[in-house]
């Protein structure tokens, strides 16, 4: 039962996650970098949802990979989890630089710098959800379970 | 651990995952559609049209955007698209009125004949005044009722179809004998086409705005304007919720001039004449947003122009965030009015600078005096100043596009950024402007000095509708909170 909690609260953080990039007033997109014309831009583009599932999805895809596809002793150790965090920390910024440029190109906006810039608290996003995904799903992991930390 | 909670944490994380599909893809497509053109600002007919194909395409989703008969309910579709729109950053507008719902609007010309006005459509002159009537008449839809009247001692109907009218090289000639063309009745006509005006008319007056009554001999000026400043403030103050713009016309004047004192005189040359627009005040508005008039108020042959507003109007703005004036930092709030947070002046002056894109054309006033600083009051703590520039399209970029696009004017505001809360208030005061005492003239008895720019009077007249019409002491009022 403790195990479904930790799934129960993983997905909760992350669906407060999701909610708190839609929405206007408060959005968790524009706390740590803002600049105005670009976020008007990427709010009225409806870029922010988008961002925010491929984040989501980049951090439990590769949580899911790292428990249940990998899922080996040869690769159990802390370090093992770490680099697979890595991973998801680079890909995660750079499929969202993808898709922000399809998006601002299509519309005829130049928003390089901005761009980068913003991708850079999508690397910090994606490595929390991915420590969230790892806590949430680890537990049915027939040889990684006890990855990052043992319980 | 049974197979069920083995297959539970499956089961949650696909919850999770469609629940963010669901949410990335929670609009329909009709929201997506509105939001995808008024981002892109393609908001032409075409577009609206898609628009309705979706709603008529999907009866069983959109059933309530439909009229009982299964057409589009065009107001439910402008409800619609406002609200999606003034959710967006900066909330934007899309006037649909032309596509549909909305009546067409009607026409009726008085066509001034008094003996002073027969010069300005000579043969051999340049035919300005029925070029600008010709105008004013085809910048009507094709398909809008249009009435013609000449007035002079009274009104009489234009005994001939549009087209005749629109063809006849001589509208002087085929007219004469209408009324008594030794004066003008100004009180009777502006009280008729008051009187007689429908919701959804406009109604324009030909003139040349001299005030010529009865019998004058041995009547000073004095008197004289006097009494047309009282005539004019009476009839208009009788008539709530108009809307008057009159607009100043030069036109080639080939013949006798009657002046105020009765001896008359041949003159050859230019002469100012006008067109009196008068309608509901919201018809005005239609008039001056909706796209299928255009070129009714804004004709490019117009000299000058005026709109006597009855009272403050709403003037749309955008707080431009990539201008090249801006100074120091600032994050625009949206929903609460226009409020900029977390301000911060420039690191080396320490000064805030910002700009506005606004929407003035709605006022009808023109550039000189929109353009011009001392016509405005800005009241703020840490004494901001005001510039005023209008835009042209070379100040579009791609990405300020959807900032500027349907915006007049740009209105610069700088100051020391000191107060930890300020308010800054824009008003533009309501004031008759300078154009109409330049054309104006106190005598017409010789064709000398600026006889050919101005009208006897003019002042008097505008002066005493401006008294009746005004509504307030600012035509418009904006206001920006700054909190640091």
């Amino acid at each position: 039962m403790k195990h479904i909690t930790y799934l129960i609260i993983g997905i909760a953080v992350t669906v407060v996650f999701f909610i708190l990039s839609c929405t206007d007033g408060f959005n968790i997109y524009e706390q740590l970098f803002f600049n105005q014309g670009f976020n008007d831009k990427m709010y009225n583009l409806n870029m922010y949802p988008v961002i925010a599932a491929i984040t989501i999805a980049v951090a439990w895809g590769g949580a899911a990979i790292y428990y249940y596809a990998i899922n080996s002793v040869k690769f159990d150790r802390w370090y093992h989890w770490l680099a697979v965090l890595g991973v998801v920390a680079v890909l995660t910024p750079v499929v969202c630089y993808i898709y922000n440029d399809s998006v601002f190109a299509s519309n005829g906006l130049m928003y390089v710098g901005e761009s980068i810039q913003f991708e850079m608290q999508t690397v910090l996003f994606a490595a929390l959800l991915f420590i969230v995904a790892s806590f949430s799903m680890r537990w049915w992991s027939s040889n990684c379970r006890h990855t990052p930390l043992p319980q | 651990m049974t197979p069920n909670m083995r297959r539970l944490p499956i089961m949650l994380i696909t919850a999770l995952l469609l629940a963010a599909l669901a949410a990335c893809g929670g609009h329909g497509p009709l929201e997506k559609a509105v939001r995808g053109m008024l981002v892109s600002g393609d908001t032409t007919r075409a577009s609206y049209d898609s628009l309705c194909s979706i709603v008529t395409g999907d009866p069983g989703r959109y059933g309530d955007m439909l009229t009982p008969d299964g057409r589009v309910d065009h107001k439910r579709m402008a409800e619609l698209i406002e609200h999606i729109g003034s959710a967006l950053r900066p909330p934007m507008h899309w006037d649909t009125r032309p596509y549909g719902g909305v009546d067409d609007l009607s026409l009726t010309v008085y066509f001034e004949r008094s003996g002073s006005m027969v010069p300005y459509d000579q043969r051999g002159g340049g035919g300005q005044l029925k070029k600008a009537v010709n105008d004013l008449i085809n910048h009507f839809p094709a398909g809008s009722k249009v009435d013609i009247n000449i007035v002079n001692d009274g009104i009489y109907p234009y005994q001939h179809t549009v087209d005749e009218f629109l063809q006849d090289r001589d509208i002087y000639q085929s007219t004469a004998g209408t009324g008594d063309a030794s004066y003008t009745d100004f009180q009777l006509i502006f009280n008729k086409i008051l009187e007689a005006q429908r919701p959804g008319n406009v109604s324009v007056l030909v003139s040349d705005l001299i005030y010529s009554p009865q019998d004058t001999r041995g009547v000073s000026l004095d008197k004289i304007f006097n009494e047309e400043n009282s005539l004019a403030t009476r009839v208009f103050a009788r008539y709530k919720g108009k809307s008057v713009v009159v607009q100043q016309f030069m036109g080639d004047y080939s013949g006798k001039y009657y002046p105020y004192n009765g001896i008359p005189f041949e003159y050859q040359g230019k002469r100012p004449f006008y067109l009196v627009i008068i309608a509901d005040s919201d018809v005005m508005d239609q008039l001056a947003q909706d796209k299928r008039y255009s070129g009714v108020l804004d004709a490019p042959a117009v000299r000058n122009s005026y709109r006597f507003n009855q009272g403050t109007s709403e003037v749309e703005c955008r707080v431009l965030p990539e201008w090249k004036d801006n100074a120091g930092r600032f994050r625009v709030k949206h929903g609460e009015g226009i409020v900029l947070a977390k301000c911060d002046g420039d690191r080396q002056t320490g000064k805030l600078c910002f700009s506005l894109a606004a929407n003035l054309g709605t006022l009808l006033k023109d550039d000189a005096l929109l353009t011009n600083a001392a016509n405005y009051n800005v009241q703020s703590i840490d004494g901001y100043t005001l510039t005023v520039q209008p835009i042209d399209p070379g100040m579009f970029t791609a990405n300020n596009k959807e900032y500027l696009e349907g915006m007049t004017h740009v209105l610069t505001l700088v100051g020391d950024l000191k107060s930890p809360r300020d308010e800054v208030r824009i008003t533009l005061r309501n004031e008759l402007p300078a154009w109409v005492r330049q054309s104006s003239s106190t005598s017409d008895i010789s064709a000398t000095g600026s006889f050919a720019t101005t009208t006897l009077g003019l002042e008097q007249l505008l002066g005493g509708m401006f008294d009746a019409m005004r509504g307030g002491d600012s035509l418009f009022d904006i206001t920006i909170q700054l909190q640091r």
